[in-house]
């Protein structure tokens, strides 16, 4: 199982750069999109810098622009942000077990650095990677950081001199959801749910007039899905076989997660038990 | 803290003139509404137990909130909330040839890229 390492005294850091190299890359269009639209909202580039830090979140800032060309009162500000930025309640506690040993001051730091993409990554490779340490996954969130807030400040820097069609320009965020949805969706049942959100979505936001309709349809849909691979572990006779949580196809996909790993080693301890409990009653 | 607090509307009130105070208020307040999910819920589910059916149910919230922020980008206007099926039709076609690169490359930057050509190309046609 043991994979030859091909460098061993190759530095971690650099493996970890290495691993979060596309994210980087791919935010710095995303991020100097994102520098261009505050700068037109009239934020200076120092300013665009602090708000990249602190909010460190493309689709935040985004809407923060717009928020500040319309005017909006500061109190209607602060609530379009935070249900927006809501949805990290649910990215990290879903990750907050694999950083559960580590100290407080570094879950602190882990949580404000923490976004929609470098959580992509570390989710995926907490779920694939056994190697993979709370560390390297505050070192992705660091990596992620700088090369989001440099390429906002570049951004604002560079918002006067050219012109880009802003639309456009705002389609980066969306490319990018779209990225992490084909990379979720691996089961047929998760493919169910991905529609169903979708057609919720537009239900509550129509009905809502606000983006806590993103938040009603996420959690309804989720635990839909939820409900359904229970009733069918549950109910069928197997559960693996059933169509709702059959993979879809996929090229080159074959990836098992550490979770099933660890599923099918406990599947086969208990078998063992049970044979060996039978030997020695046959005894 | 409390007085910082209840000093907030006066201060805001007198910065008609000085914008940068007024930007640095807007990032006060924007880094609370990004601070306050991001960390009591991690904090709060790193420090108990967290019930098996939880996890269970986490498992299915990244896939349906990246739908529904998709679906808000490219079917709701930002105005007034409105659900505009043929709003962005050159959006609609990029995020087709999004959804093709990603499931081929698997590739983030080949796939925002390619969105972003896609949807500027199609601007221009449609």
């Amino acid at each position: 199982m043991v994979k030859a390492q091909i460098n061993p005294g190759k530095a971690r850091w650099l493996e970890v750069l290495g691993v979060s190299m596309p994210l980087c890359l791919s935010y710095i269009p995303i991020g100097l999109a994102c520098g261009i639209l505050l700068h037109a909202a009239g934020f200076n580039f120092i300013m665009i810098l602090i708000v990249s830090i602190v909010v460190f979140s493309g689709g935040a800032q985004f809407i923060l622009a717009s928020l500040l060309t319309i005017n909006a009162p500061l109190s209607s500000i602060f609530l379009t942000l935070f249900f927006l930025e809501l949805r990290y309640a649910l990215l990290g506690s879903s990750l907050s077990k694999y950083i559960k040993s580590e100290s407080q001051h570094f879950i602190w730091l882990f949580a404000v650095s923490m976004n929609d993409e470098n959580y992509a990554i570390n989710y995926l490779k907490f779920a694939t990677d056994k190697k993979w340490t709370p560390k390297d996954a505050l070192m992705v969130e660091h990596y992620s950081l700088i090369s989001w807030s440099v390429a906002n400040m570049v951004g604002g820097l560079i918002g006067s001199a050219i012109s880009i069609n802003l639309e456009v320009v705002d389609f980066a965020l969306t490319a990018l959801f779209l990225y992490m949805i084909v990379m979720q969706v691996q089961s047929h049942l998760t493919l169910v749910i991905s529609i169903l959100s979708a057609i919720l979505a537009v239900v509550f936001m129509v009905l809502t007039k606000s983006i806590i309709g993103v938040i009603i349809a996420t959690l309804i849909a989720s635990f839909i899905g939820f409900l359904i691979e229970n009733t069918v572990r549950r109910r069928s006779k197997h559960p693996e076989s059933n169509w709702f949580l059959t993979k879809l196809f996929r090229p080159k996909i074959t990836r098992t997660t550490v979770e099933d790993q660890q599923e099918r080693q406990q599947l086969a301890a208990v078998k063992k038990q049970l044979e060996d409990q039978e030997q020695s009653q046959n005894k | 803290m409390e007085q910082l607090f209840s000093n907030l509307p006066v201060l805001v009130a007198h910065t008609g003139q000085n914008k940068i105070l007024y930007h640095l208020v807007v990032i006060i307040f924007a880094a609370f509404a990004a601070f306050i999910p991001r960390y009591f819920p991690v904090l709060f589910f790193s420090t108990r137990h967290i019930p098996e059916w939880f996890n269970e149910w986490m498992k299915y919230v990244p896939v349906s909130l990246f739908t529904a922020l998709v679906v808000k980008n490219i079917f709701i206007t930002t105005a007034g909330y409105r659900f505009v099926p043929f709003g962005h039709v050159e959006q609609i076609l990029a995020a087709v040839i999004v959804m093709v690169v990603a499931y081929f490359t698997r590739s983030m930057s080949m796939s925002v890229i390619a969105g972003l050509v896609g949807v500027w190309l199609l601007s221009l046609v449609v």
